[in-house]
């Protein structure tokens, strides 16, 4: 048994206020956190509120704030959590309007998802086969890696610093669910899908990685963002900030081991983007930023050899290979659906 | 049109209406996706390998069902399975291949071939996803997020729409319409060990019986045999299907004795009392539980076909499946009962319809196969949702009057309102300890009438329980205070059904009537509310070419 010391958000919607009403109950070790908050309800003060309904990870009702992590309350055990601060302190979800105690208003999370398209666009040049199932052999159904076990229930998008900084950014569970339809040898929509996150959506991730902690399904939504700004490249060339910024990066990296920020924001955003960035410039050189061309570092053959092993096809593919991906590039084999034959099996894995 | 309830039945009769040109409100107390068929694990029944056959689906649901199942009904959803999973396929759930190219199949309980198509094991939530997200194209289908019904209006004979309550805002609203579908789902709730979701708590099925409509079969209770012990956390059939064996305190593999073909993926109804009966004898682990081994399988096996398991296991057993057993004990897990339809999904009150597991068509009877329900709520959903849509272009206009939605409002607050009382959750904890331990696998008339005494004080109990949140928003003391009402008012029919049932059929076993009756128990309960309590009747079971005989496994 543990003593858990509670201490849980309240927000009625009158208040302006909102406050932590403080609770000490005991239950065992691996109690989630969803069955204590239910036992303060039930015995304590029934006006808590919250939601919650299957208690076993599979609705995405209960994610919230629990030691300052979005998680799920009814998997996460109190045990840990106590021996980690001496407490437990709930909080609703982050970047979205509290309702009232622990529950938001989903409205900007969903919003984000249907703006994505979450389903199938329809191929005109390759029909779904009449009267049976569309042939996609046990790799390819692999290769929606982990974006089905979404469960839609915010804690990453919770998560999310760069939803806080831009709301104009998808967000972690968007993403992934556009990695899902983009990488569905069924969908229609690779390029205009692409094409509609490329500007700021896809971009403005800050590869944070709070999203892949967050999730309790192991979706690894930042795995996906990064695939997708690679798909992006690939299918629609580097046009926008975003994707120039990526490549002029590493080029601008390998050549004198540290940023020359002067060179990336005309590489990034042309002569006149970066003309306009001059008050930045200019406020960035006054805290002492210096973005005068620094010397080559030493080790500099050091920074382009890891550059080099990145960039070298075999090590790509070993990189694939461990993702369990396709070794040409990030975009799955599509299925033989061109043919008029009547429907074969895909061969097996390997790109078109 | 109105569809209440919004997981993969509702959606499903929603999408089908909207395709028939209605206009379609869906309401739902939770989010479309929060909805419990995503809880569903193994899979879906579809008789698409090469040996199989229609034929032998629908033999094989009628054996499941100890011949209590229409099989006009049955007929209808195994025809219809092929086309169903094709359908999903192209809405885009993407299910497990073989290496053909084909869908994979899985073994399951109570089928004669591997017939179970499937999406790892979060069968449910692939399928509630590719539909929800088919319906999200729709524009003339709209969802009423986190509304909470309070009363089906039946007037002039026929059904006027509902009223409800905004969770977010607390306003009572009137939705009138000529055509309602209950697809509320189940109500495992009124048993604490359940594999059900907080939510499952019949409001559908409760609202309908209060407005009038029949009720069938809710004495069969379906208890899942391998469940987490406590927590109730459901463990999929898959794992038995992909391989996994039932084992006693003395490491006897004991289903061999009680099913010697089909062993551990007998059928449910089988499998729950053979492991509750090695532990009544003593021959269960101390914890009260049998072990459910995977280990044998090995550890990419059960890492890739049944993720969620061990992902459960792990963070709620403290167990690791790929190394250790998995302590098991049976959970309450399916109610074959509903709101009574036909085939057509009618239920009796004119413009009412039913599907999923809110309705009782009957295609289960007194034992579901595994894999048959998530077939279900997509087969019969469709069916209820084009006749639904057929009748709605037909009626005359309806209406929920002012009138109907003050009375509505007036009743919640004479809940509300009161001063002081029990709290619902006492009284609900109390509800929930009496059916696990009065209504449970084994039944007897003691038993039995002491629940249904109890339920009785606990209703009355109930009419002075104490709802102290006063607030509009988001109020849970409120709405736990609403199902706790249906819950108790359904308890009383399954007990009041389990006691007149003097017989053993299927998930139903009666200690003091050990056989299967058929002589006078062929046929279905119906039950009809009156302030006095349920009243029963009975209607013949429709039997085409399957007559009844022995089961065995």
């Amino acid at each position: 048994m543990v003593e858990v010391p509670l201490e849980i958000y309240r927000k009625s919607p009158q208040d302006a206020a909102p406050h932590y009403d403080r609770f000490q109950i005991e239950v065992e070790e691996h109690t989630p956190v969803l069955t204590v908050l239910l036992k303060v309800r039930d015995e304590i003060d029934p006006t808590l509120s919250l939601r919650y309904s299957c208690r076993q990870a599979i609705c995405g009702s209960c994610a919230m704030r629990i030691n300052g992590k979005s998680r799920l309350a009814c998997r996460t055990p109190v045990g840990p959590e106590v021996r980690l601060r001496g407490r437990i302190r709930i909080d609703p979800m982050g970047n979205q309007p509290v309702l009232r105690d622990l529950v938001v208003d989903q409205k900007p999370f969903w919003d984000r998802y249907y703006a994505v398209k979450p389903y199938l666009i329809p191929d005109p040049a390759h029909p779904l086969p009449e009267g049976r199932e569309s042939p996609m052999s046990p790799e390819q159904v692999e290769q929606f890696r982990e974006t089905p076990r979404c469960i839609s229930c915010a804690s990453c998008y919770s998560a999310c610093p760069a939803i806080a900084s831009d709301p104009s950014f998808l967000g972690p569970m968007a993403l992934a669910k556009l990695y899902r339809f983009a990488v569905d040898p069924r969908d229609g929509g690779y390029t205009q899908r692409l094409q509609a996150v490329q500007n700021q959506g896809l971009w403005l991730c800050l590869r944070c990685n709070l999203c892949v902690e967050a999730c309790p399904k192991d979706v690894r939504p930042a795995e996906r963002i990064v695939d997708l700004k690679w798909m992006a490249n690939q299918e629609l060339g580097a046009r926008e900030p975003g994707s120039r910024h990526a490549i002029r990066f590493a080029s601008n990296l390998t050549e004198g081991g540290l940023l020359n920020e002067r060179r990336l924001a005309v590489d990034t955003l042309g002569l006149g983007g970066s003309l306009r960035q001059l008050p930045k410039a200019i406020a960035m050189m006054r805290k002492g930023r210096s973005l005068r061309r620094h010397p080559p570092i030493q080790g500099l053959n050091e920074v382009q050899a890891i550059y080099q092993a990145l960039d070298r096809p075999e090590d790509l593919a070993h990189r694939e290979r461990q993702k369990g991906a396709d070794v040409k590039g990030p975009r799955p084999p599509l299925p033989p659906k061109a043919t008029t034959q009547s429907a074969p099996p895909p061969s097996k894995g390997g790109s078109p | 049109m109105l569809v209440v309830g919004a997981g993969l039945a509702g959606q499903r009769a929603a999408l089908e209406a909207v395709h028939a040109g209605r206009r379609v409100a869906v309401l739902t107390k939770l989010h479309p996706l929060r909805s419990h068929s995503g809880a569903a694990q193994g899979g879906i029944n579809a008789a698409m390998g090469p040996q199989d056959s229609v034929h032998d689906h629908v033999y094989d649901t009628v054996k499941g069902s100890d011949y209590l199942a229409d099989q006009d009904a049955v007929e209808i959803l195994c025809r219809q399975a092929g086309p169903t999973v094709i359908e999903m396929e192209h809405f885009g759930t993407v299910f497990n291949r073989a290496s053909d190219g084909t869908l994979d199949r899985r073994a399951f309980g109570g089928a004669s071939y591997n017939r179970t198509i499937f999406a790892a094991d979060r069968t449910g939530l692939a399928l509630l996803q590719a539909l929800f997200e088919e319906i999200t194209r729709e524009e003339r289908l709209r969802i009423y997020e986190e509304y909470f019904a309070l009363r089906l209006v039946v007037r002039d004979g026929r059904v006027q729409g509902v009223v409800a309550l905004n969770r977010k805002t607390g306003t009572v609203e009137g939705f009138s319409a000529p055509a309602v579908v209950m697809a509320t789902g189940p109500f495992g709730r009124m048993y604490s060990r359940t594999t059900n979701s907080h939510a499952s708590t019949g409001d559908g099925c409760a609202l309908a019986y209060r407005a009038g409509a029949l009720l069938k079969d809710l004495e069969m209770v379906q208890f899942h045999p391998t469940a987490l012990p406590g927590s109730g956390i459901l463990i999929t059939e898959g794992a038995r299907g992909e391989g996994g064996i039932l084992k006693n305190a003395r490491g006897e593999r004991f289903m061999e004795r009680y099913a010697p073909h089909a062993k551990d993926l007998a059928s449910r109804d089988v499998v729950s009392r053979s492991i509750a009966t090695e532990v009544a004898e003593g021959r269960g682990f101390p914890d009260g539980t049998c072990h459910l081994e995977l280990m044998h399988l090995g550890r990419e096996k059960v890492e890739t076909k049944l993720q969620e398991i061990v992902d459960f296991c792990r963070s709620f057993a403290g167990v690791d499946p790929v190394t250790q057993p998995i302590p098991v004990y049976p959970a309450q897990h399916y109610m074959m009962g509903g709101i009574s339809t036909n085939p057509r999904g009618e239920a009796t009150i004119p413009g009412l319809y039913a599907a999923g597991e809110a309705a009782c068509v009957s295609v289960h009877g007194a034992n579901r196969l595994g894999a048959n329900s998530l077939l279900e709520t997509l087969v019969f959903g469709k069916i209820a949702g084009a006749n639904a849509a057929e009748h709605a272009s037909r009626a005359s206009p309806a209406e929920v009057t002012a009138g109907e939605v003050e009375e509505a409002t007036r009743e919640l607050h004479s809940l509300w309102d009161r001063k002081e009382g029990e709290s619902p959750a006492a009284l609900r904890t109390a509800l929930q300890t009496l059916m696990d331990r009065n209504v449970g696998i084994f039944r007897s008339p003691g038993p039995l009438n002491e629940a249904l005494a109890e339920i009785r004080r606990l209703k009355e109990r109930y009419q002075h329980c104490h709802v102290a949140d006063p607030s509009t928003v988001y109020n849970i003391n409120l709405t736990d205070a609403l199902e706790l009402g249906h819950l108790l008012d359904l308890a009383e029919v399954v007990v009041r059904a389990a006691l007149d049932r003097t017989e053993s059929r299927g998930a139903h076993v009666r200690l003091d009537f050990p056989k299967r009756d058929d002589v006078h128990w062929l046929k279905h309960t119906l039950a009809r509310w009156t302030p006095q309590g349920p009243e029963l009747s009975y209607l013949p079971v429709t039997i085409t070419e399957y007559t009844p005989k022995e089961r065995s496994y």
